[in-house]
């Protein structure tokens, strides 16, 4: 494998590419980009099942995507390729193309990796890095490429330890970072039928009566169940009510419950559906766990600061310490 | 007791749309299934919205409720352009429709009306949400609306709204005269007046360019741009709509409501916010100040139009008068052009050209707004065209925008050439946008009506168009005066001429 990698050359792939691609078709070719999205993933990492994600995420927010493949340990190594994807809008014959460099790395490159990626990042553009190795987030490496992002994209939940990586996070968002977590974006549905329950002026009156939220999990929720409830607990402290809530294990899954005197609204999740339970009605809808090309969708239609996130954030790594505690 | 829900994200969640049924007056004409029943259903394709939701068909027509369904079933599987029927969405969308048949006369009708909402509500738990939607001959409109209120169907225990098609009235005194008897039923602030063009994505989108970017604000005005001009050609005849056509005309069915709304869009104000009353102040103050014409003004600055036959790609095309349903000496004009100027310190004096018009070239709505060139010219220009700095918004088909500028020519010398950056909003977003119909149908659901036509508006184009329309009837044209198929009469390019402008062929 080779040792370097000519950023000037890549772009002038690209550029070839394009002028070949308009040669050939009637039609013409529309080069598209709205953002370069920074991919950062282990070469265990299924690169079909990660190559679908990426094309299936272009129409919405075309792209020039850098994937860079981590290759571990070994010796220094730095190796590119460069190739389009493109697709036809319905009912359009142009083609519109977005470019994809895929950039291979072994750890001993990884400090070569900033002068590589800077000049490829689209000028004036968001950049947006999805760093799928939990491994990388941790290496000193990292910050520099993380800073030459405009939102870093991480997901806690594929941690080996839930409870650093929340607080990693939460101390990278103090220090003015833009911070996405996937953990956090799987709640929306979850988020989303709690707020459909309180829209309801009744079911809303009775949201004084709630003194209490706990939250119950199983493996794999840590982080999911800080959010929740650090979530739940900050939206009812908007309001003048001060609940600490309670986390806690259970077998499987992940449950939610905020109740008072006679009321109470349970979220759980049983399957592939979310089961809402306002006192004794009960109400149950289609929950299939979102695919990463959900979350990513969602996290990349926001290139801004997220403020009930990185509040949920802060309070949701004080729950992990005081878990992490008591563990 | 907490006013808001502490649980909302807006940044996240989709938008809320509550239950409700629409009632749609004409169920069973054209607009509702080519149009209505494809947006509705596209919307539940997508779960935009409510569980609870349902739709009442009202037409003369005796139906079930079964019949109805597959009557709409038929309509989405023909006009649904991007959208395949799915056997799942449609089942769970088709258990909300229900169709209630009788006379528009017939006060016995709304009472049917009224126990087919009462058993919806008890089995979809609507919330007592109506919206009624007048998809009808424009002459039924108050009766509708009088109907409702004597049902007490104007009120209850939800939200009760009103969408009405325009046209809304054909003149400043009819318009009023509409409003005053909707009124009676309902508020002002339940009344959405439907201007499709103003829910098209690209209309929409004139306001994130205008308003979202600073660059081109600051030449927005007077001292830059030397005319602006808005046009919404159509290829096509009157299509078998010859009779209902020949009552509205040009004027009166596009520049009236439609392109007025696109002037307004194009040369409003910035608003101080995005809320809907901020808006539509906005829009209407600048209908406001556009200048009403004397019959002098109009003879110099309108030109009424009426297409002849001609043939056409080697196909002979009829003429207006010889299509069918329409007298043989009408006096319908079918293209209409017109010079507007707005009387406000940023628009003094820009002549502000609109044209519509049926059987023209091709089928383009577009804005060009054409900027002053530069004081003095330094360099050979290939091109004679002294205009060349021209922002293209276009609105249909090929939405986007383009800026045209010149450019220097490769090779030795200083020859330049004038060269086009394009912008195509289908293609640069791969994803599909909402039609208008979809866009517009659930905002009167969530109740936002920035993209509606509020009294006041309506009033202003009247007033601006009436003079226009009181000259055309006293003084006769010899139509027909354009060929079918061309870009209209020449009298419309000598408009323009007396101000040294000449009408761009897009």
């Amino acid at each position: 494998m080779s040792a370097t990698v000519a950023p000037d050359a890549i772009l002038k792939e690209l550029a070839a590419l394009f002028t070949q691609q308009g040669k050939e078709g009637d039609a013409g070719v529309l080069r598209a980009c709205s953002m370069t999205l920074l991919v950062m993933a282990e070469a265990a990492d299924d690169a079909s099942a990660l190559g679908e994600t990426i094309a299936a995420l272009m129409p919405e927010h075309p792209a020039r995507t850098i994937l860079i493949r981590l290759q571990g340990e070994g010796e220094r190594a730095l190796s590119q390729r460069v190739y389009q994807q493109c697709w036809k809008p319905f009912g359009q014959r142009q083609q519109i193309c977005c470019e994809q460099i895929e950039i291979t790395a072994s750890d001993a490159a990884l400090g070569d990796l900033p002068s590589v990626i800077l000049p490829l990042a689209v000028p004036d553009l968001p950049v947006m890095l999805w760093c799928r190795s939990a491994r990388l987030a941790r290496r000193p490496e990292f910050g520099e490429i993380a800073g030459m992002a405009t939102k870093v994209v991480m997901d806690s939940a594929a941690a080996t330890d839930c409870a650093d990586a929340i607080q990693r996070m939460a101390d990278a968002v103090r220090r003015g970072g833009i911070l996405a977590d996937l953990a956090w974006t799987r709640l929306t549905r979850w988020r989303e039928t709690l707020a459909r329950v309180f829209e309801n002026r009744d079911t809303l009156a009775r949201l004084s009566e709630v003194d209490s939220v706990q939250v119950r999990f199983g493996p794999g929720y840590d982080t999911a169940a800080w959010y929740l409830a650090a979530w739940a607990a900050n939206a009812l402290a908007t309001v003048g009510q001060t609940v600490t809530p309670a986390v806690g294990r259970q077998d499987e899954s992940l449950r939610l419950e905020l109740s008072g005197g006679a009321f109470r609204v349970s979220l759980s999740r049983q399957d592939d559906r979310l089961v809402t339970v306002v006192n004794e009605q009960s109400n149950c809808t289609n929950l299939p766990r979102p695919a990463d090309y959900h979350l990513m969708r969602e996290e990349l239609g926001i290139v801004r600061r997220d403020a009930i996130f990185e509040e949920t954030l802060a309070s949701a790594a004080r729950l992990a310490v005081s878990s992490s505690g008591q563990s | 007791m907490p006013n808001e829900n502490p649980f909302q994200d807006p940044l996240r969640f989709e938008r809320q749309v509550p239950e409700c049924v629409i009632v749609i007056f004409g169920a069973n004409g054209d607009l509702t299934k080519r149009k209505l029943l494809p947006a509705l259903y596209r919307l539940a394709f997508d779960r935009r919205l409510a569980a609870g939701f349902a739709i009442v068909g009202i037409s003369r027509t005796p139906m079930t409720d079964d019949d109805f369904r597959e009557k709409m079933r038929a309509s989405v599987e023909q006009f649904s352009e991007d959208t395949k029927l799915d056997n799942d969405v449609w089942a769970a969308f088709a258990r909300g429709l229900y169709y209630v048949s009788g006379d528009i006369g017939d006060a016995g009708l709304y009472q049917r009306l009224g126990e087919k909402l009462g058993q919806i509500e008890s089995e979809r738990h609507t919330g007592g949400n109506v919206l009624f939607y007048l998809s009808t001959q424009p002459s039924q409109y108050a009766p509708i609306s009088h109907g409702i209120g004597a049902a007490g169907l104007g009120k209850g225990t939800g939200w009760r709204r009103l969408v009405v098609e325009k046209p809304f009235g054909h003149d400043l005194a009819s318009a009023r005269e509409l409003t005053d008897r909707l009124h009676e039923v309902f508020d002002e602030t339940a009344v959405y007046r439907i201007d499709h063009y103003l829910g098209k994505e690209t209309v929409q989108n004139i306001l994130a360019f205008r308003f979202g970017n600073g660059i081109f604000e600051p030449l927005w005005n007077r001292r830059y741009v030397n005319h602006v001009q808005i046009t919404g050609a159509e290829e096509i005849g009157v299509e078998g709509r010859g009779a209902y056509y020949q009552e509205a005309g040009a004027l009166d069915d596009m520049i009236q409501n439609h392109l007025l709304q696109v002037m307004a869009t194009i040369a409003m104000e910035p608003s101080a916010s995005f809320r809907a009353t901020s808006v539509r102040d906005e829009r209407s103050k600048l209908l406001r100040s556009i200048r009403p014409m004397t019959a002098d003004e109009v003879r110099q600055n309108a030109v009424a139009g009426q297409y002849g036959p001609a043939r056409i790609g080697g196909k002979d095309v009829p003429g207006f008068r010889q299509e069918e349903g329409v007298d043989a000496n009408s006096q319908t004009d079918t293209y209409a052009a017109v010079t507007f100027f707005v009387d406000n310190w940023r628009w003094a004096g820009v002549p502000f050209y609109v044209r519509t018009g049926k059987r023209l070239a091709k089928r383009v709505s577009e804005i060009a707004i054409q900027f002053n060139s530069a004081p003095l010219h330094l360099f050979n220009q290939d091109s004679g065209d002294a205009g060349v700095n021209l922002l293209i918004l276009r609105i249909q088909p090929e939405e986007g925008i383009s800026l045209k500028f010149l450019s220097k020519r490769p090779g030795s010398g200083m020859t330049l050439r004038p060269v086009s950056m394009d912008f195509n909003y289908g293609s640069s977003f791969g994803e599909r946008s909402p039609s208008a119909y979809e866009t517009l149908l659930l905002d009167a659901i969530v109740g936002d009506p920035t993209l509606y036509t509020r009294q006041d508006m309506v009033e202003a184009s009247w007033s601006v168009v009436e003079p226009i329309q009181n000259a055309w009837r006293e003084n006769k044209t010899d139509f027909p005066n354009y060929a079918a198929g061309s870009w209209g009469p020449a009298a419309a390019d000598e408009m323009l001429a007396r101000r040294g402008h000449v009408w761009r062929k897009p």
